[in-house]
């Protein structure tokens, strides 16, 4: 009795420290939720009470085709930047392991970028990537090649905003670097003395044993390349234009929810936004265990 | 006091302080607030905008004078980002704490009217404001009307005409401005420089930006309804020749002219632009191009500049109207000190006060009464290409588009569809389908 007394005192101790999160969470993150999921099932402008129209906005959805587009420009950059990010990060984080003289001021070169506000970065990429003005072009005309009109261009738009992407990898980048560093030197020695080149030791040493990491940093990568907006909204004026080649999923649910003020079509399009980013992890975790190998797993 | 009941204690009142916290917010700041009742006496009215830089101090004035010639009524104003205004002004509507009045431009107008979230004017028009509505020229209570009824009354007025380049007139050759859309469009083309890919002088080019919003009214394209009620561009004739006139513009390269008039729209907290640099032979605008823009931007230009009405509109002369106007939104503590206020900013019963503060904020009269004011007509002679705007303001061919709840959604179709024959990723009837489709099935929820 008395020893269930005193457990019940701890719990209640740790419920009221861990109190102020649990208010948050319910307030912040719970609540929200649910009312989104609530108002997708519904007609809502934020003003008077909703309207319940069933699913008529999942129906409407299905035949945007400004949802449609803006569906495949969010699986374009997606598809591309992911990958593309991943392997350029790992990369760098490989160079910046070798023991050269100024790494530390290499590391810090390519880490500075990714501190940069990212609506300032924003701001910079475009009068670099300007067509007329900026230097990129200046440089592609110096070599009698004609630079494309970048972020004004319904071609080149969306690889501007990967290249913008590309140029804030210093996170994962210090991520990669600091598992690489957790590569136990014994394996490379082993490696080497079964006669294993560069390349096999990266394959078959470097890379399953930092396979978690690179899969924590692929799925926050998916996660935030598929809730793509700041950039996209901040460069392009209208935002999704030249052509709504820059219209992106939240681009779009953003125009939606507070400018045209369709909060209940907003909602549903969130809510299809969690079962997609939901699923992506899913498959993700699930293929996974194919590739990924922990330290502690046994085989 | 043992360490379990100290640290329970601590841990009680260190969850309450942080739910107290979460508890205060926006109700502290009674300049974002509805008004909280009076001062010294006065009703405090609250006045929301979306306008920054030069154009607050022009509004402290106004309402110094407001306030010091009417002491029962104590206006304060705050101004947001224009980026999230209307958003805000949605959470204050629902969060019971709107301002007493609201200062937008009109085409948004129709969806605060249709959502009950804007009060009628109407019950206000009694009295000495009973006079009102005739008092106003007709395309300022257009722009303020909804369903018949009036929601929002006008403070300044834009009005839209051609600005020519003189030098880059007369280096093209040519004597005299257009008069017609196929001289103008001969005499734009001879303006252009493109090298090497870079377009570095523009001659005319009315797709980017200004799109067929700013040119319906010159094609009688504006309120084209079928019987219904729905929007019907693709049957009309003045929507067609519109967008036939736009698309006779694709020749020349969108993404690169985007581009310049981006990088120039960035400098200079907006108010600059490629015509105010000197490298654009035509454009579209209102009064403020000259009035401020070339003044504060390009001197320079302040003697390379002529104006002319938009040649080959239909019927004759004319101008597209709209405005900043002001609603009363939902929930405001005064509605009936908030139209007195409108009222006075609108000119009504204030019109020597107002015509002295037109000029400096570049906008036109919106009314008659207030454009024979003698400091309004000082200005006019003073810049004298400034009658272009004020004659179209009378014209009876001029036309402020009819509010509609779906406006917000059929501009931005508008912008996307001019954006897709610039691109040619859409034929000129495929452009006008599109924006039909986007602003009939406007999603409701």
């Amino acid at each position: 009795m008395i020893r269930f007394t005193q457990k019940w005192r701890q719990t209640r101790l740790g419920l009221l420290f861990i109190g102020p999160w649990i208010i948050g969470f319910c307030a912040f993150y719970l609540y929200p939720f649910a009312a989104t999921f609530y108002y997708a099932f519904t007609r809502f402008t934020g003003i008077g009470n909703p309207t319940f129209t069933g699913l008529a906005n999942f129906n409407t959805l299905i035949h945007d085709p400004v949802f449609r587009t803006a569906l495949f420009n969010t699986f374009y950059y997606t598809a591309i930047e992911v990958p593309v990010s991943t392997a350029a990060a790992l990369g760098l984080a490989l160079l910046l392991n070798m023991n050269v003289r100024g790494q530390a001021f290499y590391r810090t070169l390519f880490y500075i970028p990714s501190i940069v506000p990212v609506i300032a970065s924003s701001m910079i990429f475009v009068w670099i990537f300007q067509p007329s003005f900026g230097i990129v072009n200046s440089v592609l005309s110096d070599v009698h090649v004609s630079g494309p009109a970048w972020f004004f261009s319904i071609s080149w738009s969306k690889p501007s905003f990967i290249l913008l992407g590309l140029w804030g990898l210093g996170q994962p980048m210090v991520i990669y670097l600091a598992a690489l560093q957790g590569v136990p030197r014994e394996m490379y020695e082993v490696a080497d003395l079964e006669g294993a080149n560069a390349w096999q030791r990266l394959r078959k040493v470097t890379i399953p044993m930092i396979s978690p990491v690179i899969l924590f940093n692929v799925i926050m990568s998916l996660v935030l390349s598929i809730q793509y907006f700041t950039q996209a909204q901040v460069i392009e004026n209208p935002p999704g234009s030249p052509g709504s080649s820059t219209m992106f999923f939240v681009t779009y649910y953003y125009q939606q929810a507070f400018t045209d003020l369709h909060l209940g079509y907003a909602s549903a399009m969130t809510f299809l936004l969690f079962i997609l980013v939901l699923l992506v992890t899913v498959v993700l975790l699930r293929t996974s265990r194919r590739w990924v190998h922990y330290e502690n797993e046994a085989r | 006091m043992n360490y379990r009941i100290f640290a329970g204690l601590t841990a009680a009142v260190s969850a309450g302080l942080l739910a107290l916290t979460a508890c205060g917010g926006p109700a502290a700041s009674t300049a974002n607030s509805g008004s909280t009742g009076t001062s010294g006496g006065a009703v405090n009215v609250t006045w929301q905008t979306m306008w920054s830089g030069n154009t607050l101090t022009l509004l402290q004035q106004m309402i110094s004078q407001f306030n010091a010639t009417h002491p029962g009524i104590h206006v304060t104003e705050s101004n947001i980002p224009s980026a999230t205004g209307d958003a805000k002004l949605q959470s204050e509507i629902a969060a019971g704490d709107a301002p007493d009045v609201f200062t937008e431009w009109n085409p948004v107008l129709g969806q605060y009217a249709a959502n009950g979230e804007a009060e009628s004017l109407t019950p206000y028009l009694t009295g000495k404001y009973a006079g009102l509505k005739s008092w106003l020229y007709p395309i300022a209570l257009q722009g303020g009307e909804y369903n018949g009824g009036m929601y929002a009354l006008p403070m300044g007025m834009n009005s839209w005409a051609l600005y020519y380049n003189k030098s880059m007139l007369k280096a093209a050759g040519v004597s005299t401005p257009p008069t017609t859309l196929s001289q103008l469009f001969a005499d734009q083309d001879k303006e252009w420089k493109i090298s090497g890919g870079k377009v570095e002088q523009i001659g005319f080019y009315p797709l980017y930006q200004q799109g067929m919003e700013y040119f319906d009214s010159f094609f009688g394209a504006v309120n084209c309804f079928d019987s219904g009620g729905k929007y019907n561009l693709a049957n009309c004739p003045g929507a067609q020749a519109e967008a036939q006139f736009l698309a006779s513009y694709d020749k020349y390269p969108y993404s690169q002219v985007s581009a310049l008039e981006s990088a120039y729209g960035t400098v200079a907290g907006g108010d600059a632009d490629v015509f105010v640099a000197g490298k654009e032979g035509f454009f579209m605008s209102g009064p403020w191009e000259g009035a401020q823009n070339i003044p504060v931007t390009n001197s320079t230009m302040s003697s390379n500049f002529g104006v002319i009405a938009f040649p080959g509109t239909v019927g004759g002369p004319s101008t597209f109207g709209q405005g900043n106007y002001n609603i009363i939104p939902k929930g405001a503590a005064h509605p009936q000190q908030a139209f007195e206020f409108m009222a006075w900013l609108s000119g009504f019963g204030n019109q020597t006060f107002i015509s002295s503060m037109l000029p400096k904020g570049g906008w036109m009269p919106t009314s008659p009464s207030v454009a024979a004011e003698p400091a309004f007509k000082s200005w006019i002679g003073a810049n004298p290409w400034l009658n272009v705007f004020i004659e179209q303001m009378s014209s009876p061919l001029s036309q402020t588009p009819k509010l509609t709840p779906t406006e917000s959604e059929f501009e931005t179709a508008e912008a996307t569809a001019s954006e897709a024959i610039a691109e040619k990723t859409d034929t000129w009837q495929q452009a006008l389908t599109y924006i039909d489709n986007q602003a009939n099935n406007a999603t409701g929820g």
